[in-house]
């Protein structure tokens, strides 16, 4: 338990919780802060898949649209408690991560890529013109959840708490993961699928894990966002979307975890900064990753090699 | 008899055109992918760029002929110049780096339009106008170049592959790069020169669909998952397979909307990947140990 909690993410997790005392903190930044941890949490979860696994995921998008589309829905009808929300989020999610998951493990490196990308468009597809769900126009204005009877989150600051609690223990969760058995496998895996299963593992089930495990907590993260914008839209699973999400783990680092939540958080803020001063910050965005790609494969973290996991290999 | 010729026939044709569009885009992806290993996510901007290259051109030289030509050679300017300075330098890595390279690089690519053209449609107004009669109905003798300029296209990078030594040397160079350039080839011109001609394509399918179709900056998003979908179907690498499956999902995707409505059709098409990969999971013609 002392190597997954260690005193530094004890003193991180202090730091959040302290964070909205400061001064400067205005409702707008404690929005800020909330998409910035949210979406650091979501590229976490796909760090398991991208960066441990080695699987991209380009259909992340889908988990986190339906996340956030079975929170709208069920808010949108009066169903206002927070776990019945997310209990039904993850059921969803769980599902089509299911078929998901199924038939794309089946496949390797760009197959699994593009396999997943066609799925989350059918999604994407079907909410776009399904009119009982809003069509491209989604759900709007879908009231806050409640965490008991008569208590909503409906502040900022109660939103942010929220996901301060999703982020920790998704995090403790993760961390627990991969220093288990469990993640030396999706290394292993990772580094030679062919070893890992003249080893007698069977890799799909682990694969299939993995997908689990990453999409139902992508899809938490997306049950909770109505919470705070108030709707839920197709354009939230656009397959420009799930890009987004690989660029964050990128930019971090691969299979850090630590790494990809930073590296959410820089995505969301910088692109709030530069779009603040200009309206080409995709432009920015795009450079920014190409820049990553061709100088810091490793990512923001990749300076320090993590101990007991080989980097990413970054040649072969 | 009517609704044959009234509604089925036209259909058909439509599914042709596009189909045949579709096949230059996806054999640029295709033969990329084979080359460098890498899905190029830019490969609809480059699309792209062809439209706006020829309104560009169009603007200068008021004629669309003159743009059919230098468009395509300045996108394939534009093409090398981005392979030379962004995936050179990633040949030796994981294929995931050129990946998440390619669509930095889309992005890059959708904002500098938008920012010299900006967000509007806009159109191309077609070079040919009126139309022919043609089996007991009328067809717009646009779309008939359309069909004859890019089955003769795709004729002609039939016979560049197959009778030429330059075609011969990129075949190879997708089936064993590292032999070839112990054959005494230099493989990064060939790479190069191979990337700059599939950009060259793809802007050539560019400009060739505009006045058919709209001129906007997402206009290569929506296209390139179709290109991506009939690289997969087709097998990856594979160039017969993917100019077979863009008249597929060509044809599939017009006569679908005669019966459905346009999610539906796109639903099916996914469909239809999704069944032919279980089924077939290396598509019609793909080979095995293909970057898996």
């Amino acid at each position: 338990m002392s190597r997954v909690l260690s005193w530094r993410s004890a003193l991180v997790l202090a730091a959040l919780v302290a964070l909205p005392a400061l001064p400067f903190m205005s409702q707008f930044y404690l929005l800020l802060a909330f998409d910035a941890l949210l979406f650091g949490a979501i590229a976490m979860s796909l760090d398991l898949l991208i960066g441990y696994t080695g699987l991209v995921s380009f259909g992340h998008a889908a988990f986190f649209g339906l996340g956030a589309y079975s929170t709208a829905i069920l808010l949108e009808r009066g169903i206002v408690s927070l776990w019945v929300c997310l209990g039904f989020a993850a059921l969803v999610v769980g599902l089509y991560a299911l078929l998901v998951s199924y038939f794309s493990t089946a496949r390797r490196g760009i197959y699994f890529a593009l396999l997943t990308l066609v799925f989350a468009e059918v999604v994407y597809t079907f909410f776009r013109y399904t009119q009982t769900f809003g069509g491209s126009d989604g759900i709007q204005g879908v009231p806050p959840a409640q965490l008991l009877p008569g208590v909503a989150i409906d502040t900022p600051l109660s939103n942010y708490y929220a996901v301060v609690v999703y982020l920790a223990l998704a995090y403790v969760l993760c961390r627990v993961f991969v220093t288990s058995h469990f993640g030396k496998v999706l290394v292993a895996i990772r580094e030679n699928e062919d070893r890992a299963r003249f080893l007698g593992y069977n890799v799909q089930r682990y694969k299939i894990a993995v997908c689990m495990i990453s999409a139902l907590l992508t899809g938490i993260g997306g049950a909770l966002y109505p919470g705070r914008s108030a709707f839920a839209t197709p354009d939230l699973m656009l397959w420009t979307v799930s890009g987004e999400f690989i660029i964050m783990v990128m930019i971090g680092g691969l299979g850090t975890l630590a790494g990809p939540i930073i590296g959410g958080a820089f995505f969301v803020l910088l692109q709030e900064q530069v779009s603040s001063y200009v309206d080409w910050y995709f432009m920015v965005i795009g450079l920014v990753l190409v820049f990553i790609v061709l100088f810091m494969p490793r990512g923001l973290l990749g300076f320090r090699r993590m101990l007991g996991f080989g980097q990413w290999r970054a040649t072969t | 008899m009517d609704y044959l010729v009234a509604v089925l026939l036209p259909q058909l044709l439509h599914g042709l055109v596009f189909g045949a569009a579709l096949g230059l885009l996806a054999l640029g992806l295709t033969v990329i992918f084979g080359l460098l290993g890498v899905m190029n996510f830019a490969h609809g901007e480059l699309y792209m760029f062809g439209a706006y290259a020829g309104i560009a051109v169009i603007g200068v030289t008021q004629s669309f002929w003159v743009a059919l030509v230098v468009a395509p050679l300045l996108v394939g300017v534009i093409g090398a110049v981005t392979e030379v300075a962004t995936l050179r330098p990633l040949y030796r890595r994981e294929p995931l780096y050129g990946l998440i390279l390619t669509f930095g690089l889309a992005l890059v690519f959708r904002e500098a339009v938008r920012q010299i053209w900006g967000g509007d449609m806009r159109r191309i107004l077609p070079p040919i106008t009126g139309s022919t009669p043609l089996l007991g109905m009328t067809y717009p003798n646009y779309r008939l170049f359309l069909l004859g300029a890019s089955s003769v296209l795709l004729l002609a990078i039939w016979l560049f592959f197959t009778r030429t030594r330059a075609g011969i040397v990129v075949r190879a160079a997708v089936q064993d790069a590292e032999m070839l350039d112990g054959l005494g080839v230099d493989v990064r011109r060939v790479f190069t020169l191979t990337f700059a001609g599939s950009a060259a394509l793809a802007a050539l399918a560019g400009l060739l669909l505009a006045p058919v179709f709209t001129v906007y900056p997402q206009m290569g998003v929506e296209m390139i998952l179709l290109a991506f979908i009939v690289v997969i179907l087709g097998g990856m690498g594979s160039m017969g397979g993917s100019v077979i499956a863009a008249f597929v999902i060509g044809l599939a995707q017009s006569l679908f909307s005669l019966w459905m409505n346009p999610q539906r059709v796109a639903i099916a098409i996914f469909g239809i990947m999704i069944v032919v990969l279980v089924v077939r999971p290396r598509g019609f013609f793909g080979r095995e140990g293909v970057l898996e």
